[in-house]
């Protein structure tokens, strides 16, 4: 009981929100904190909603860990993580496209890749003279100890995967929705397949480096799942994917401001408890 | 699907962008640096560094350590924002460096300050990532930093220069306590073999003149919390069957089955061993009388398996 008091901080909470955000804004590194963690919010909540529907959550999880043999094969080599982040996760985002070409198989292929992709990474700790904390900590990325750099990098690739995206959107949708009928009309199932693991690769590979695996897999997964218990219209399952997961990250980080312990810890509970919350909706007929 | 909702789908996301945008170019303060009843706020991101600079900086400074559970294993820690916040408005900040706390150094760049004093031990003592980052077990190093700390004390509060040196001649006259016996353990037990689980030993066993024959890529791989190769086991094992170690070091922070096992063989072999900790224990002990202990432990050990040279 002591202990657990002992944690709150000194900081102390007021009912006046507006004043709360102020006087945590004061602070560059919760700035920086609402900032990316905004950016990855809207990106994870679209990309994600994507990623439920086309029933990739294994993927999603198996591309955030990927990323730790890349950034360990850079360490080894002496270059920046994210070349070996983005190199690694691409690499294994098209293995499992192209061996798991149906979603039904795709379970399998995932799996294979990704055992084998973690073997690489623990040769290369091995391997590598210097102390693997730094890999590690990459895993976990620091949502607090973010630069201004780091946010224009996250802001610059967010656009850029949300244009992507744009551009995707109807063939996505479509291959998503009914693999059989978009091929028959003549759509790539295997480069659809490809341009969106390519996605969520990109996109895990910066969100990793700035908020850690853990929060960007939360992320993409769970807001997307209760959106589409929500409703089972494209467009509005997108908005309200994003709306939730923009809610829970600011959510996460107003508590963990007053609640000293890790953001993320904050975050992927009030997601989960969003998800809860829409489990007790009675689902309704799906409707596409 | 009608192109009119995907519009409007794609103008709420650009908005929400561009509300982010707008935070960029709202007012940037400057972290605040608050000082409760004017002391220099220092924080130190292990308690190891922290306790040397409570004892420099006296009633002048208040001193918060970040990682000081003697149980919990430091390579594995996650920031809070109370941690976060002490390291914004901190005016000096220390800590290990060479990827032992890379956490410390991003939580220091997501709040740029103009005034922090900052320093990082693995850069005032040419140490780089890749190297052994234990070097508060090195007394030469411990001696360096502590120097450092004084310097960076007297440049940010120049008024308090005689009361930090005072403090600094007291503390050096404290840790020739464990240093002296470091020394005596030269003295009397150089060259003996001994064996570590882990690389934590690497620095005291260096300045004991003991001789560290455990396989490097052993104690490595339990530092960085990987698999040892096989062939190191071995050696490992035969180190200590055979008897010519004749003391086992274990760091009680990164224990792991394996390590267990080694302190089983060594059990069995009739070697003594001797546990040390990455953090101070208990934590609320001075950085040497922890050293202190530990040290007499080893020194204890080493009576008891090998014949004191004179």
């Amino acid at each position: 009981m002591l202990r657990s008091l002992a944690v709150i901080s000194n900081t102390a909470f007021s009912w006046n929100i507006a004043q709360d955000l102020r006087s945590m804004w004061q602070y560059a590194f919760m700035q920086h904190a609402f900032e990316a963690g905004t950016i990855v919010a809207i990106v994870a909540g679209v990309v994600g909603y994507f990623v439920v529907i086309r029933r990739l959550s294994f993927a999603a999880h198996a591309l955030s860990h990927v990323g730790f043999a890349g950034a360990a094969g850079a360490a080894l080599i002496g270059v920046n993580p994210i070349y070996g982040l983005l190199a690694f996760t691409s690499g294994g985002g098209l293995a499992m496209a192209a061996l798991g070409r149906k979603a039904a198989s795709r379970d399998v292929q995932i799996g294979t890749v990704l055992a084998f992709m973690l073997g690489l990474g623990v040769l290369f700790i091995s391997l590598y003279k210097g102390y693997a904390t730094e890999a590690y900590s990459l895993l976990f990325g620091e949502i607090l100890g973010i630069s201004s750099t780091d946010v224009y990098i996250t802001l610059i690739a967010g656009i850029l995967i949300l244009i992507a995206t744009l551009l995707l959107y109807r063939r996505l949708l479509f291959t998503s929705l009914d693999e059989d009928v978009a091929e028959a009309r003549g759509i790539s199932i295997l480069g659809m397949s490809i341009c969106f693991m390519l996605l969520i690769a990109v996109a895990t590979s910066i969100a990793i480096q700035v908020v850690g695996v853990l929060l960007i897999f939360a992320l993409m997964v769970t807001p997307a799942a209760a959106a589409q218990r929500i409703s089972g219209r494209p467009l509005q399952g997108i908005t309200i994917s994003v709306i939730i997961s923009l809610v829970v990250s600011w959510i996460g980080l107003f508590v963990s401001y007053y609640v000293a312990y890790p953001v993320s810890f904050f975050i992927v509970s009030a997601a989960f408890a969003v998800y809860l919350a829409t489990r007790l909706i009675p689902q309704r007929a799906a409707r596409s | 699907m009608n192109k009119l909702k995907m519009a409007w789908a794609s103008g709420i996301i650009i908005v929400v962008a561009l509300i982010v945008f707008a935070f960029f170019t709202s007012t940037h303060n400057n972290t605040p640096t608050v000082n409760p009843n004017g002391r220099l706020q220092i924080v130190a991101a292990e308690n190891f560094w922290g306790s040397l600079a409570s004892q420099i900086g006296g009633s002048q400074v208040q001193v918060k350590s970040i990682i000081t559970d003697p149980n919990a294993d430091p390579h594995e820690y996650e920031s809070n924002t109370a941690d976060a916040r002490a390291i914004a408005t901190a005016n000096f900040v220390i800590i290990n460096g060479a990827g032992y706390d890379s956490w410390a150094n991003k939580l220091l760049s997501a709040s740029p300050s103009s005034t922090r004093q900052v320093l990082d031990v693995a850069s005032l003592l040419g140490k780089k990532n890749g190297d052994n980052p234990h070097f508060w077990y090195s007394p030469m190093y411990v001696n360096k930093v502590t120097y450092q700390i004084l310097q960076d004390l007297i440049r940010l509060e120049p008024n308090n220069k005689s009361y930090f040196s005072g403090n600094y001649q007291k503390l050096m006259t404290s840790l020739k306590t464990y240093q002296n016996r470091i020394a005596d353990i030269k003295r009397h037990f150089s060259g003996v073999k001994v064996a570590a689980t882990e690389d934590i030993f690497y620095y005291l066993a260096q300045a004991s003149g003991l001789n560290l024959v455990s396989p490097p890529a052993f104690t490595e791989a339990v530092a960085e919390g990987n698999d040892p190769p096989a062939g190191s086991v071995v050696t490992f094992e035969q180190q200590l069957e055979s008897g010519q170690v004749k003391l086992l070091v274990y760091n009680t922070q990164t224990v792991t089955p394996l390590t267990s096992n080694m302190k089983d063989l060594a059990l069995t072999n009739n070697i003594p061993i001797v546990g040390v900790s990455e953090i101070i224990e208990p934590p609320n002990t001075s950085f040497q009388n922890w050293m202190n202990g530990e040290i007499i432990n080893i020194e204890n050990a080493l009576n008891m398996s090998v014949k004191r040279s004179p």
